[in-house]
């Protein structure tokens, strides 16, 4: 195939995994904090999405980079310290660039720091492996996270206020749905997407816990 | 013992690097935060004015529309008609509230508010901080004070309806209001 | 100065405030936990306990170190520290007194680190201003609206096991989240509480 002859047989494992056998909300149900919270406007999920793609990217590069060096003992003190400077980054550039989409995310971009999928592919992959495929790693998985979270949020906008990235989709007479616009509609959403991507990738369910 | 060293060695510079790199992002991002910071608040002044500015430049609206009087520590907005304009600043119900509100001429009616910034609760105690709301109080008189009415219907004319489901943050809000406004008032009185 | 009075604090926290409920957070342990009464009643405890330390040491380096020196830039990378510093004691404060309990833990314990839950107190505490005694309680009152939230979950999937015909995809992480999502709408009905 043409994806394999362009990354590699191992880069294409990467890639798919990452996108879907093992996306990393449905399957590994990582990184559902930040879904939901900010999935209630197309705008605020891109902006989202954006900075975990970049978190993602920076520390797959780094840890890939360093894995040699790094002494075993403190590798999750290194996988926090890289990660929590990355994020600092991204919200002094989204209060800078997009002063508005930074208000409206508020206190949830700083929490990408605990967001479950950066920490998890730092330690199941980028300390493992090597650069080039590190960055195939966080991109697909960012990009899993993004399409995610752009669906839910599009469903959500249009729902609760007619508009899809502040365009007027629907007739102003649409009684909005309000609970889309709240959490619950969130979690409802995420649970529904869940059902479907986990049907359709023949998920098994988790034993009792 | 030489592992131990390794590990602190590592981490110490491993920190020291990225606190180098972000004070560098900081430096660098500062001037654009700081300018639209106030820009925020000259577009705060304008929409409590209820001078508009849409397509135009802040800058210019603002210089050709508002006079600037400093009293101490204190900022005072002016417009040419003689309302007046000041920041509201305050303990709101989850944290700060930071506004700006505009005063007719007689210094008794609200001619309007608007909000810079705030902490609460999204859906529940912000809404009464959301423009749709803020309009209602235009008009209002803040003599002998302005109440905020949750419990059942605003009908005088120095009462504004509030939301029972955020009562905390409508109750903060109009105290807010109340000491703010008459400590601005007084400076403009003592000062003529 | 955060002019709120101790006891809506705490009020707000567990039911209006909630930061699993209303602020959408913590949930990655709710998917892999809430189908345990036992464990989620576990977790939540030691949750509470590392909200209120991390809480209780974040505060004065936040305040008493950090302002002062202009250093509010490293505060996402001190704050992720300490937390993770803080479990680390804790893991070994109950390896130490309650092993068999460390032991059913397993990795849930060292995963408290990245529970979204702990560093969104430490950040709040900065947010909403609070005094050092305000933010003890908020940070006591929000871990114990994880808390509830989780048990409540876990007790209806409970029940759900054992008489309901979950479809296979709905499984697990699916029907968790339908479940918070209908507990989140009872609790919006606290709204006009505080």
């Amino acid at each position: 195939m043409l994806l394999k002859t362009v990354f590699g047989a191992k880069g294409y494992k990467v890639i798919k995994n990452g996108i879907w056998s093992e996306h990393p909300i449905s399957s590994a149900t990582l990184g559902i904090c930040s879904a939901l919270a900010v999935s209630n406007k197309v705008e605020n999920a891109i902006a989202m999405s954006a900075g975990v793609v970049f978190v993602l990217l920076l520390t797959g590069v780094l840890i890939s980079l360093l894995r040699k060096l790094i002494p075993s003992r403190v590798r999750i003190i290194t996988y926090m310290i890289t990660i929590a400077s990355g994020v600092t980054i991204v919200d002094l550039a989204l209060k800078a660039v997009v002063p508005t989409i930074s208000e409206a995310l508020g206190p949830y971009v700083g929490l990408i720091i605990t967001n479950c999928i950066i920490m998890g592919r730092a330690e199941a992959f980028f300390v493992q492996n090597d650069t080039y495929h590190s960055i195939l790693d966080a991109i697909a998985n960012g990009l899993a996270y993004t399409y995610t979270l752009v669906t839910i949020a599009i469903i959500r906008e249009i729902l609760a206020f007619g508009t899809l990235l502040g365009f007027q989709i629907l007739p102003g007479t649409w009684m909005s749905w309000a609970i889309m616009a709240a959490p619950a509609g969130a979690f409802f959403l995420l649970g529904t997407f869940l059902w479907v991507t986990r049907t359709l990738a023949d998920i098994e369910p988790p034993g009792k816990g | 013992m030489k592992e131990k060293i390794c590990m602190i060695v590592f981490v110490l510079i491993l920190g020291s690097t990225w606190t180098t790199a972000l004070v560098v992002v900081d430096k660098y991002t500062r001037p654009y935060i700081e300018k639209y910071q106030a820009e925020k608040l000259r577009k705060s002044v304008l929409g409590a004015f209820g001078i508009s500015y849409e397509g135009q430049d802040i800058e210019a609206v603002f210089s050709e529309n508002v006079d600037v009087i400093e009293k101490g520590d204190k900022t005072i907005y002016r417009t040419k008609s003689g309302a007046i304009a000041f920041n509201i600043t305050g303990s709101g119900s989850q944290g700060p509230i930071s506004g700006v509100m505009a005063l007719e001429s007689d210094l008794k009616t609200i001619k309007g508010i608007t909000i810079v910034s705030h902490v609460e609760t999204p859906g529940l105690g912000d809404r009464v901080l959301e423009k749709k709301k803020l309009d209602t109080f235009k008009g209002k008189k803040i003599v002998p004070q302005l109440e905020v009415i949750v419990a059942g219907t605003a009908e005088k004319e120095n009462e504004v309806q509030g939301i029972t489901g955020a009562t905390l943050t409508s109750k903060a809000f109009e105290k807010l209001i109340n000491t703010e406004s008459k400590e601005y008032i007084s400076l403009v009185s003592e000062g003529e | 100065m955060n002019e709120m009075s101790l006891i809506t604090i705490f009020i707000a926290a567990i039911f209006t405030q909630n930061v699993a409920l209303t602020y959408l957070l913590g949930m990655c342990p709710f998917v892999s936990l809430a189908r345990s009464l036992k464990t989620s009643f576990g977790m939540g405890v030691a949750v509470i306990f590392v909200i209120f330390l991390t809480a209780a040491i974040n505060w004065p380096i936040y305040h008493l170190i950090l302002v002062p020196t202009n250093s509010g830039i490293i505060k996402y990378i001190v704050f992720i520290i300490v937390i993770a510093a803080s479990v680390q004691l804790v893991e070994m404060i109950m390896e130490r007194f309650f092993p068999a309990l460390q032991a059913a833990f397993g990795i849930f314990l060292p995963l408290i680190t990245v529970n979204c839950t702990v560093l969104f107190v430490s950040l709040n505490l900065v947010r909403q201003e609070f005094s050092y005694i305000q933010t003890l309680i908020y940070a006591i009152g929000a871990a114990t609206g994880f808390w509830l939230a989780i048990i409540l979950v876990a007790a209806i999937y409970e029940k759900l096991e054992l008489v309901g015909d979950v479809p296979k995809g709905l499984k697990g992480p699916g029907i968790i989240m339908i479940i918070t999502g209908i507990i989140a709408l009872a609790f919006l009905g606290f709204s006009g509480m505080v």
